[in-house]
């Protein structure tokens, strides 16, 4: 199944689906030290993101997402790649820095038709999600 | 997006490796926005010690000093830091002086604040003030009507390289108006203190989607600057507020009416004694009420602030570590004051460092083995980022219940009865 969605920061990037049905900032969200997210009392709470697609509503939080990435990043505990409902600046500007593909916009329900472990690619250049076996 | 022919001259690389690559970056970022065009920008506002060296090294090559003023956030002190024996000092010493040296060439401004306002660098309404870290973007935004859009620390340095910005976001008048009301229900606020206004504005950054801008209705009006900000600057830590009206209050907001510009709300939040309860428990992430550290200065802290926490520690010792966010010129007032003095002496510190992303006492990679485990703040924000950052218990409160905390080593809060 093909989903077709914006571009936000181009790239291509596959793995396994982290779905979560809230806003999300690099910055408190996800440690990078261990690519895991360390928010006490938080659904995802110890769950990984490093080499993910990581689908989720939107950007939230501090205007130091771009350097928590870029440290995520390096440590290579960042997203695979990323899904959005709809990007906000901090967000954008941390994935076109670290060069994570990211589409948001995207033309059908994600928290739908995606869970979590499902097999997704993210063509962010051409603005195409797929979903392996569905 | 249209560029002049400068703009090109400069995405082209003809001045320079390091303004090309902060041009491509603004391109992109813009273009992602369906930004329009870049405009120039009032002044700047980065920060250096936030940003990744070779990040840092790759915008700043081949720079020459700017035209226009840049200024910069919070800083670290790490050569501090070492006298006060925190174990792991040293590994930040090499590449702060680095970058503090390309900086003070590149003839920036330390204000080292999160806070400038405070220092008299005050944006007018409707400059351009593109700048890094979410606390100041929404308190200029808000409180002095500048125009400024949500945008990252790393991002906030290319547009204080190139002296521009996308045209886009809270930069356009029409996306300044409120799509969202916050209403009181049947809560006096006649006894707030700040961490009330700090409770209220986390509760309102969760319940806005995206980054759309908030009025908060039903305040008393021309509510004083203190509570205003506290109520502001937390809204984008929960969220990604960055333009919050306080009815009443801020410049873009006489009425509600001025405020939603003439629209009608996309959706009214009501917070009632349940959600400010609910609020407060939830930034208490603690189990035992045995108290390490203790936080003041998210934002940076106000004279006035200083001189109460001088009055509620004088002549005592307290048990905990403890840090005061502060700019070198409000500490430095703050000194000839007595009042700078008074907290030393009670064991205190001041630094002009972010106390709760980047607080020396709790930061496992400054402290090591001498982290403070658990903190208090009475700043909303402040207590996000200590439990988030550093992963210390945390303990949520006012400002006397914080500093009695500091003096006893004993957390003994209460949740507010609301009135």
């Amino acid at each position: 199944m093909e989903i077709r969605a914006h571009t936000v920061s181009a790239g291509k990037a596959e793995g396994e689906a982290v779905v979560y049905n809230g806003p999300f900032s690099f910055l408190g969200d996800l440690n990078p030290a261990t690519g895991k997210v360390p928010v006490p009392r938080h659904q995802l709470e110890g769950t990984s993101l490093a080499n993910k697609v990581f689908v989720f509503t939107t950007g939230k939080g501090s205007s130091g997402g771009d350097f928590a990435a870029w440290a995520a990043k390096a440590n290579g505990n960042a997203p695979a790649a990323i899904i959005c409902l709809e990007s906000e600046p901090v967000l954008s500007g941390a994935v076109i820095i670290t060069g994570i593909p990211t589409v948001d916009r995207p033309e059908k329900n994600v928290f739908e038709l995606i869970k979590t472990g499902d097999y997704v690619k993210v063509d962010a250049t051409r603005g195409i999600i797929e979903v392996e076996g569905k | 997006m249209f560029l002049t022919d400068e703009e090109k001259r400069m995405l082209a690389g003809d001045h320079g490796p390091g303004i090309e690559r902060a041009m491509d970056l603004l391109v992109k970022l813009g273009d992602s926005f369906d930004a329009e065009k870049l405009v120039p920008i009032t002044y700047g506002h980065i920060s250096y010690d936030f940003c990744p060296e070779k990040f840092w090294n790759l915008m700043t090559e081949g720079v020459s000093k700017t035209a226009h003023r840049v200024t910069t956030h919070p800083s670290f002190s790490p050569e501090v830091w070492k006298e006060w024996g925190l174990p792991l000092a040293d590994k930040w010493l090499g590449e702060h002086e680095r970058k503090l040296k390309r900086f003070k060439e590149l003839g920036w401004l330390r204000t080292e604040t999160c806070a400038e306002y405070l220092l008299g660098i005050v944006p007018r309404q409707g400059d351009i003030v593109p700048m890094g870290g979410s606390c100041m973007q929404v308190a200029n935004n808000s409180l002095f009507g500048a125009r400024v859009d949500r945008m990252g620390i790393l991002v906030s340095l290319a547009a204080a390289v190139c002296g521009r910005t996308p045209l886009m976001g809270l930069l356009l008048p029409e996306n300044r108006h409120a799509s969202h009301v916050v209403e009181l229900d049947d809560l006096d606020v006649a006894d707030w203190t700040l961490s009330h206004y700090h409770c209220l504005g986390y509760y309102i950054g969760d319940q806005v989607p995206g980054f759309k801008p908030v009025a908060v209705n039903g305040l008393p009006p021309n509510l004083p600057f203190d509570f205003a900000r506290a109520l502001v600057i937390s809204m984008p830590t929960s969220g990604s507020v960055t333009l919050g009206h306080i009815v009443g209050t801020t410049p873009e907001a006489p009425t509600l009416e001025a405020a939603l510009g003439g629209k009608k709300p996309e959706h009214v939040i009501r917070v009632g004694k349940r959600e400010m309860t609910q609020t407060w428990e939830r930034l208490n992430v603690w189990d035992d009420d045995h108290v390490e550290h203790v936080a003041f200065g998210c934002p940076h802290s106000t004279i006035d602030e200083i001189g109460r926490i001088a009055a509620l520690v004088e002549g005592k010792k307290i048990k905990t570590t403890l840090l005061i966010g502060a700019s070198a010129p409000v500490e430095a007032l703050a000194r000839r004051q007595g009042w700078a003095d008074v907290i030393e002496e009670a064991g205190g510190h001041f630094q002009p460092v972010c106390p709760s992303i980047t607080n020396p006492f709790t930061r496992p990679d400054i402290a090591g083995d001498k982290q403070a485990k658990s903190a208090a703040a009475d700043s909303a924000r402040c207590a996000h980022y200590l439990a988030t950052v550093s992963g210390v218990k945390v303990f949520f409160g006012t400002e006397e219940e914080c500093t009695n905390a500091a003096i006893t080593g004993r957390w003994k809060g209460e949740i507010p009865q609301w009135k």
